[in-house]
């Protein structure tokens, strides 16, 4: 196997890193931002607000992330009155289409994940709350947000390992991560074997990373659900 | 002098659909009082309670605590009341014990007790902490404050839940069948404790199936049927021979 | 009236283009399910073998085949097939660049991905076939094959329904990337009508809907053949 070859794959690779990380962060960001938004919408009770979400959950998740990113990339452009607004030295940069496609695809994800948490949290619990005198955001910060949070938790892990993986799109539009630089090398070397074995590792040990640090939070959110050994904190297991 | 009126309640109607389940409900409680709501399940004292602290919203009638009206108006036909903001004060004077426990799942035990105080009342988190352990050990599970309800028994959660409606400081504590759902042999721990709050003095309403409850702890019984009180009267009255041929029945059917 | 004429079936349409490259969107995905169903079945017996090196291999291909890009996938199967291909042309003494056909590269590139998704939903649903159903069988002396044909294949299927319609979803989705190696899909074909009449936004909203329309199609499919296959399961079975 040649060494060198994928030593200096891997740094021309690692090199493009940061975008990648950079595209996935604020594209997670903000579509989690959108997403509760439009779960919002969807639950709020309010009929032409709910039809609306449904609406954007079905067209985000019914059709391909590409076609939606070309959309915004060449479709945007297209519209004069866009063209000359102030929001078009920002939308003509790819990175930025970029961002804005990612985040509103993965919203019409992340809305579906987060209403099934919503559904996992008991009107009983609810109902304690109110009467206490709980009521309005009040209730939806301390009691009904955490518990759906928690809920939805591993499919929002697994929607973030996606969102990982579909940043390569990103290169389509001239957005050069790590997969855009990997083409770049296969197109230049023909060595396909090695250049993909160097992005391959890249991209797992991302994911590695990111469901160890998603399972770390899952672990230390649920408490409740783990066995009644390891309850007092840095104390003696107590027993039932 | 007569002790002040904590709660006192005007003529509730309420009504599922067709089916009215409150045809004119009328009760004060003084401060102190111990008052056992009795009846057939379906004869309505849960859906009282739980219109008393407005988890179901009465479809008529008066409710004051403490003095305060409840504020109530007709909107698109039903009745509603007026302010958010007041129901949120007026159930915060309400404790109330759930027959199911409702306590927060996703919270230690202690985390439960004093999310009211520092959340909705807004109070200094130390001082509610050290509140709320006080409580807990009088309801005899000081030990389990950090253990999450998923590992408690029944009567454990339960007594969890009286100590997390008192750290609210209530002036009215209602129980909704708060032995309901218990292995019988836990039921006995948690009447301890109501038995130990109601020599307290704290004014209590309590739907119950417990007869020596009733009989014992309360100084008032009320017997509810079809949506209304039928009879109402000191436990040595209503269980001596004062009780209507409806009550009489009713009790026979508990074999007491 | 432009409009129609531009998307029409006459001379200078495009919607008779567009609808052979839906179709051709349909044939790439549903070779990939099969090829993945080939796969998929090989790797859920791997990880559910005895031989631990055996789980291991099931387990690497999975975590390969979920973790990496899509994109990634399909530049290596395209470009990787295509050297294979060109040396086997020079040992035949042809001594140009021979590429991999389109569609077999994108079906094989999709059906390498879906493969690693149904793997998942197979072994799942074998693991939801209760224990006693398969000691039933082996007590009245069903032999292995007679078990897996008569007992675990068909409970196996019904299980999986639902988890084979979200895979579906997903590489009919995936599919779309294969455009990059210029196969005249639906993508594809979008991309070109769009640059050559320079009506982007009219060509990738078009695109999209008619991706809308496959996935929203599918979907009612698989919900009825879901319905028809768990109508001997108790209620709430049949969705894992």
């Amino acid at each position: 196997m040649d060494f060198p070859f994928l030593f200096q794959t891997m740094k021309t690779l690692l090199a493009a890193l940061p975008m990648t990380l950079a595209l996935f962060s604020l594209s997670v960001l903000f579509g989690g931002l959108l997403a509760l938004l439009i779960v919002w919408m969807r639950v709020g009770g309010n009929p032409v607000l709910s039809r609306f979400a449904r609406g954007y959950i079905f067209i985000f998740r019914g059709s391909p992330l590409l076609i939606q990113m070309f959309l915004v990339f060449y479709g945007l452009g297209q519209f004069g009155f866009i063209r000359h607004s102030f929001v078009w030295p920002a939308l003509r940069e790819p990175f930025v289409c970029a961002v804005l496609s990612l985040a509103l695809c993965t919203a019409g994800y992340t809305a579906e994940i987060f209403r099934f948490g919503l559904r996992a949290v008991q009107p009983r619990e609810i109902e304690a709350a109110r009467a206490i005198g709980m009521s309005g955001f009040l209730l939806v910060r301390r009691i009904i947000a955490p518990i759906a949070f928690r809920h939805a938790l591993p499919a929002y892990s697994t929607e973030i390992v996606m969102m990982v993986k579909s940043t390569a799109l990103a290169s389509l539009v001239t957005v050069w991560e790590v997969t855009g630089v990997a083409q770049r090398l296969i197109a230049q070397t023909y060595r396909t074997m090695e250049v993909f074995l160097c992005a391959a590792i890249i991209y797992l040990v991302l994911n590695f990373l990111i469901l160890q640090a998603m399972a770390l939070i899952e672990h230390r959110l649920s408490p409740h659900r783990r066995a009644a050994v390891s309850l007092v904190p840095g104390g003696l297991p107590v027993s039932r | 002098m007569a002790a002040a009126t904590r709660l006192s309640v005007r003529n509730i109607h309420k009504s599922f659909g067709a089916h009215e389940v409150l045809r004119g409900i009328s009760l004060d409680a003084h401060d102190g009082d111990v008052i056992s709501l009795l009846g057939a399940s379906g004869s309505g004292k849960s859906t009282f309670l739980r219109c008393i602290n407005l988890l179901e919203t009465a479809d008529q009638g008066e409710i004051v605590v403490d003095g305060e009206r409840i504020e109530m108006t007709v909107r698109n036909g039903r009745n509603m009341p007026v302010s958010r903001k007041q129901i949120d004060r007026i159930r915060a004077e309400l404790g109330m014990v759930f027959q199911s426990f409702n306590l927060w799942s996703h919270m230690t035990i202690l985390d439960n007790a004093i999310e009211g105080p520092v959340h909705v009342l807004k109070r200094p988190r130390a001082e509610c902490i050290a509140e709320a352990e006080a409580l807990l050990e009088k309801v005899g599970i000081a030990e389990k404050r950090h253990a999450y309800p998923a590992h408690l028994s029944g009567g454990q959660q339960q007594r969890a839940a009286i100590a997390r409606a008192l750290a609210m400081k209530p002036k009215v504590m209602l129980f909704d069948e708060p032995t309901s759902a218990l292995d019988p042999e836990l039921v006995g721990e948690v009447l301890r404790v109501m038995r130990s709050l109601a020599e307290e003095g704290m004014t209590m309403l309590v739907v119950t199936h417990e007869m020596s409850f009733a009989r014992n702890v309360s100084n008032r019984v009320i017997f509810m049927r079809s949506g209304e009180i039928d009879s109402d009267g000191a436990p040595e009255e209503l269980f001596g021979k004062g009780g209507s041929p409806a009550f009489r029945q009713f009790i026979g059917t508990f074999g007491s | 009236m432009q409009i129609v004429e531009t998307l029409g079936f006459g001379q200078t349409g495009w919607g008779g283009l567009l609808l052979m490259a839906a179709l051709m969107t349909l044939c790439v995905t549903l070779t990939a399910l099969l090829i993945g169903a080939v796969l998929g079945a090989v790797v859920a017996a791997a990880k559910l073998s005895q031989s631990r090196a055996i789980r291991t291999a099931g387990g690497v291909y999975t975590t390969i085949f979920r973790g990496v890009p899509e994109l990634l996938i399909i530049y290596l199967v395209y470009f990787g097939g295509s050297s294979a291909v060109t040396m086997i042309g020079a040992y035949f003494g042809y001594d140009g660049f021979l590429g991999l056909p389109t569609f077999i590269a994108g079906a094989l590139a999709v059906g390498l991905i879906c493969g690693a998704y149904q793997a998942e939903v197979y072994r799942g649903a074998f693991l939801a076939i209760p224990r006693g159903e398969l000691e039933a069988a082996e007590a009245i002396g069903m032999n292995r094959l007679l078990r897996f044909r008569r007992i675990i294949a068909p409970q196996v299927l019904r299980f999986a329904l639902p988890g084979i319609g979200n895979v579906w979803q997903l590489s009919l989705k995936d599919s779309a990337l294969v455009s990059v190696t210029g196969l005249a899909d639906l993508m594809r074909t979008s991309q070109v009508a769009a640059g050559s009449t320079r009506q982007y936004f009219l060509f990738f909203i078009v695109g999209g809907c008619l991706y809308l329309v496959l996935t929203s199609m599918s979907d009612r499919l698989f919900a009825s053949a879901e319905r028809r296959a768990s109508r001997s399961m108790p209620a709430g079975i049949g969705q894992i």
